[in-house]
């Protein structure tokens, strides 16, 4: 898949990712779906593209709840 | 009531009022239920009025006042709540038809609390977009509501009901809660103040989370004083909120009327001076204006940072709704349900990255804070769109309505800094926002110039009559 997918690429995307999550994605809700997808996807692409320096990888774990 | 105008009022005259038995808490409070009574049908910023419960408290507050106790600095406040909120007794709707079969909430939000102990009567819950997910509060479930300067337009979104029940005189404050922008985009098109505080400073225990990462609540009101009054009395830490910064209270009543002098003000640049209406760039302007301001900065890849934005909020939203998306995908409002799902299908490295982004955005600005105190920007790109609005254009580009209305506060939400959005009205115009930002845990400096701008009569609020 390209940075940005085509709408075919996405609706196999949802179809197969949908399957993998156990989530039911009903016929009338699939273009909306495969649409705002499309709209993430131009997002992510944006964040993808940027090269971001050496950081801790994930938001950051306190051992000790409460710890800010 | 001698003297004082309960719609045109701040809530700090309105206590004033009170504390100085010129007027009785509970006939404030009559006040603000009659005007509710009355013109919410138009306007539909509530979704439940407390009556008797409203009528109760403020009785609560004439009697200690009788006893010679102190009834709080809120006292006989008139507020409500968007319905985000838990409140003992209701059901926290969070503008959802999912949550209303969940059992009602067994004690009040960790800031409902807060207020309702400084004295606060607590009128109602307010209308909201389903699970805080939108800008424009059209709900299904439960109404669009409008705007109270035009009825044909939206409120904002997402506490769009707390936007349009300051806006319309009903109660002069509301709470509200801002991932995106859900406190300053109503409190801009309503043509009110609206704060959202630090990422962390106000605790969160006890609201319905939209995306964690960046879930903040924060007051709306009718003037600077009055959110600064409600944001000191909610501030703080609290245990029950794992994100609540354990540090000290930082009171900014007390220095609001200090003035602007000693900080340094520029003016956002780049990202946020381009795609708007003229309109959106003139308050700013305005605004610069009369503090003297020339001075210009430019936050690096602020563009980009809203990007990253909308993949952690699509991705943390889903998340919370993943076992209703699952089973009852049809009981969600239309104009949010198709994102839900598509969130739940979001890839992970999408989301990792923006994470840390995020990161490195926020050492980028916070060099910047190293220059100066506070940012102005606008709120908004343009003032309320029409109840409906598919699409507007932005810099000769035909884009969607509804996502846009946040294009210059996710940047800013996205690294939790604090904002107070202030209400700028051009002859004959709808009301416009800016947003004055400070570094973190800097309320008071927003406050300070809030304040100024509000003294100088750049930022007022508009109440509809």
């Amino acid at each position: 898949m390209s940075d940005i997918p085509t709408r075919s690429e996405l609706g196999a995307y949802v179809d197969e990712a949908a399957k993998l999550c156990g989530l039911p994605i009903a016929p009338a809700h699939r273009p909306g779906v495969i649409q705002y997808l499309g709209v993430v996807s131009q997002a992510a692409a944006l964040v993808m593209e940027f090269a971001v320096p050496e950081t801790e990888p994930a938001p950051v774990f306190h051992p000790t709840p409460g710890e800010p | 009531m001698s003297g004082i105008d309960y719609a045109t009022s701040d809530g700090l005259a309105l206590v004033a009022a009170v504390r100085a038995r010129r007027a009785a808490a509970r006939e404030i409070c009559d006040i603000a239920l009659a005007r509710i009574a009355a013109r919410d049908p138009d306007v539909n910023a509530f979704t439940r009025v407390l009556t008797e419960r409203a009528r109760a408290d403020a009785a609560v507050v004439d009697a200690t006042i009788a006893a010679g106790g102190d009834p709080g600095p809120l006292a006989g406040l008139p507020f409500a709540v968007k319905n985000l909120f838990d409140v003992v007794g209701l059901t926290t709707l969070a503008g959802s038809k999912i949550n209303a079969s969940r059992p009602p909430a067994t004690r009040d939000a960790a800031v409902v609390a807060a207020i309702r102990r400084a004295g606060g009567v607590l009128v109602g819950a307010l209308n909201m977009d389903e699970y805080a997910y939108g800008f424009t509060t059209e709900n299904a479930h439960y109404g669009v509501t409008r705007n109270p300067h035009d009825p044909r337009r939206v409120a904002g979104g997402s506490s769009g009901g707390s936007g349009a029940a300051v806006g319309a005189g009903l109660v002069p404050l509301t709470l509200g809660s801002d991932t995106n922008g859900s406190v300053r985009v109503p409190a801009a098109l309503c043509g009110v103040f609206g704060l959202k505080p630090t990422y962390g400073r106000v605790s969160r225990a006890g609201s319905a989370l939209f995306a964690p990462s960046f879930d903040h609540v924060g007051p709306l009101g009718r003037s600077v004083r009055d959110v600064t009054a409600a944001f000191d009395v909610m501030q703080g830490p609290d245990h029950e909120d794992p994100v609540c910064a354990d540090r000290p209270a930082e009171p900014c009543l007390p220095v609001l009327d200090t003035g602007a002098g000693g900080l340094r003000i520029a003016v956002l640049d780049g990202h946020f001076a381009n795609g708007g209406e003229p309109g959106a760039f003139a308050a700013v302007a305005q605004v610069a204006a009369s503090l003297g301001v020339t001075r210009r900065v430019t936050i690096p890849e602020a563009h980009r940072a809203r990007a990253a934005a909308m993949v952690i909020t699509a991705s943390e939203g889903a998340a919370l709704h993943l076992a209703d998306l699952k089973t009852r995908a049809h009981d969600f409002d239309p104009l949010t349900r198709d994102r839900f799902l598509a969130g739940v299908l979001v890839p992970t490295t999408w989301y990792v990255q923006a994470q840390r982004f995020r990161a490195w955005y926020r050492a980028q600005v916070a060099r910047i804070f190293r220059e100066v105190d506070v940012l102005l920007a606008p709120t908004t790109p343009c003032a309320a769109p029409l109840i409906g609005q598919e699409r507007m254009t932005m810099d000769g580009v035909e884009v969607l309505t509804r996502p846009n209305l946040g294009v210059y506060t996710q940047p800013i939400s996205f690294i939790g800094l604090p904002v107070l959005s202030v209400p700028v009205t051009m002859p004959g115009a709808m009301p416009l926002g800016v947003q004055i930002i400070a570094a973190p845990f800097r309320e008071a400096h927003a406050l300070r110039v809030g304040a100024l701008l509000e003294a100088k009569g750049v930022a007022t609020a508009v109440v509809s009559a």
